[in-house]
C-alpha cells in the first residue's frame, strides 16, 4: 500500500482533521494495515502517558491563601514610575505643541511677507516679524560671474527662493514627525510586549 | 451554563484587574490545580512545581493589566507557568535527565516477573517525557494531559498550528522509540 497517511495520523488521532483530509485518512486506514498499526501504537502510547499521575496537590483554598500572602501589597505605581508615566505621555503633547508653533510661525511669516509685498505693512513693522529679506544670495552672485543668464538665472532664483523659505520648515516638520513616530513605535512595543517573552523556542 | 461561567470569570478577572485581591484569590482557586499539573508534568518535581505555581500566580497578578480577554485565562496562565517552571528549574539547578539511559529498573530481582511492573513502567514513561526537548514536551503536555486543541496550544505557546503539529509528531515519535527500546531491554533482563 503506497501513499501512507503517517504525517496526518497524529492530527487524526487528536480529532483535528476535517473534510476531505479526514475522509482520505479514514479510507486509507480501512485498507492499510501499516497505518492502522501506527494508529494503534499512538493509542497505546497515549494510554501509557495517562498512567503517569501527578502527586497530591495541597487544597486550592490553602494554596490561594498562601499566594495571597505572597502577592505584592500594592500594584499601584511608585511616585518615580508615576512621574515617568506623566513625562512619557507629555512627549507627544510637547511634540504637538512644537508642531503647532512651527506651523503658526510659518503661516504668520508668510502672511507678513505677502502683506509687505503688497505694501500693506511698512518695512519697520514687517521687520519685527519677519527676517530681513535676503532671500536670494547665491544665484545673483553666479549671475554676476556670468555662470547663469536669462531664463536659467530666473529659474535658479525662484528655486533658491523656494528652497530658502521652505527647506527649514520641511526639515523641522520632518524632525517633529520623526520624533513622534519614534515615540509611537516605542509605545507600540511597550503596549504589545506583555509578560510573554518568547516561550520555549527550539 | 458554560456561558454563565465564562461571564462570571470575566467579571472576576475585571475585578482582579482593578486591584481586588479577593477576586484574584478566586481565580487562583479556580486555576491552581491546572497550573500545578502543567508545571509538574514539565519539571517532574512536586516541590519545584508548587513553587513554580506560586510564582506563576505572582507574575500573573503583577501583569494582570496586560491580560486581554481574547485569550482564555487558563491558556494565559499556562504560558506563564511554563516559563516560571523552566526558570525555577534553572534557579534550583536541578537537571532533567537528557536521556532515560540512566534509569536502572533492575533491582536484583531477575526473573521475579516476566513483565515490567506497572510502577516501573510509569517511572520509565515519566523519565522519557522529561527527557524530551522543552518545546516538544510543552506541546505534548498540553495535548495529552490538558487536552487542549491544536489552536489553543498554538495560542498558549504563541507558535503556529503547523509547529504544534510538527512538535507533537516529533515528541510522540521520540517517546515511542525510547520506550520501545527501553521496555524491550528491561523485559529481556527479567526473562
Amino acid at each position: 500500500m503506497s501513499n501512507h497517511v503517517t504525517e496526518w495520523l497524529n492530527a487524526f488521532y487528536d480529532g483535528e482533521l476535517k473534510g476531505k483530509r479526514l475522509q482520505q485518512v479514514e479510507e486509507h486506514l480501512a485498507a492499510c494495515e501499516v497505518c492502522q498499526h501506527e494508529l494503534d501504537a499512538l493509542q497505546s502510547l497515549s494510554g501509557m502517558l495517562q498512567e503517569v499521575r501527578v502527586p497530591e496537590f495541597p487544597s486550592s483554598e490553602r494554596f490561594a491563601t498562601q499566594v495571597n500572602l505572597l502577592l505584592p501589597q500594592k500594584r499601584t505605581p511608585t511616585p518615580g514610575n508615576r512621574l515617568f508615566e506623566v513625562g512619557w505621555w507629555m512627549i507627544p503633547v510637547g511634540l504637538l505643541a512644537v508642531w503647532v508653533f512651527i506651523s503658526t510661525a510659518t503661516l504668520l511669516g508668510d502672511a507678513m511677507s505677502t502683506a509687505k509685498n503688497f505694501g500693506i505693512l511698512d518695512n519697520t513693522t514687517a521687520s519685527f516679524i519677519s527676517a530681513p529679506s535676503e532671500t536670494v544670495v547665491v544665484t545673483p552672485t553666479l549671475g554676476q560671474f556670468g555662470m547663469l543668464q536669462g531664463n536659467s538665472l530666473q529659474w535658479a532664483e525662484t528655486t533658491e527662493n523656494l528652497t530658502r523659505s521652505w527647506f527649514p520648515q520641511i526639515v523641522l516638520q520632518a524632525s517633529v514627525a520623526l520624533l513622534y513616530l519614534t515615540w509611537f513605535a516605542v509605545w507600540w512595543t511597550r503596549h504589545t510586549r506583555q509578560i510573554s517573552e518568547p516561550l520555549l523556542e527550539g | 451554563m458554560v456561558v454563565v461561567l465564562e461571564v462570571s470569570e470575566t467579571e472576576v478577572i475585571r475585578s482582579a484587574q482593578s486591584g481586588d485581591r479577593n477576586a484574584f484569590s478566586e481565580l487562583v482557586r479556580i486555576h491552581a490545580r491546572g497550573v500545578f499539573n502543567v508545571v509538574y508534568r514539565m519539571c517532574g518535581d512536586a516541590l519545584i512545581a508548587e513553587d513554580a505555581a506560586q510564582e506563576t500566580f505572582i507574575r500573573a497578578w503583577q501583569n494582570l493589566s496586560s491580560y486581554r480577554p481574547q485569550t482564555p485565562l487558563r491558556n494565559w496562565l499556562y504560558r506563564i507557568a511554563f516559563n516560571a517552571g523552566m526558570d525555577m528549574l534553572r534557579k534550583e539547578k536541578r537537571i532533567l535527565p537528557n536521556a532515560i539511559e540512566d534509569l536502572n529498573l533492575t533491582d536484583g530481582r531477575p526473573g521475579l516477573e516476566s513483565q515490567v511492573s506497572q510502577q516501573e513502567r510509569t517511572q520509565l514513561v515519566q523519565k522519557a517525557i522529561l527527557s524530551l526537548p522543552d518545546a516538544s514536551r510543552a506541546v505534548l503536555i498540553l495535548r495529552e494531559y490538558e487536552e487542549l486543541s491544536y489552536q489553543d496550544i498554538s495560542s498558549t505557546l504563541d507558535i503556529p498550528v503547523g509547529t504544534v503539529m510538527s512538535r507533537l509528531n516529533y515528541a510522540r515519535k521520540l517517546l515511542k522509540e525510547k520506550l520501545e527500546q527501553k521496555l524491550s531491554q528491561v523485559e529481556a533482563e527479567y526473562v
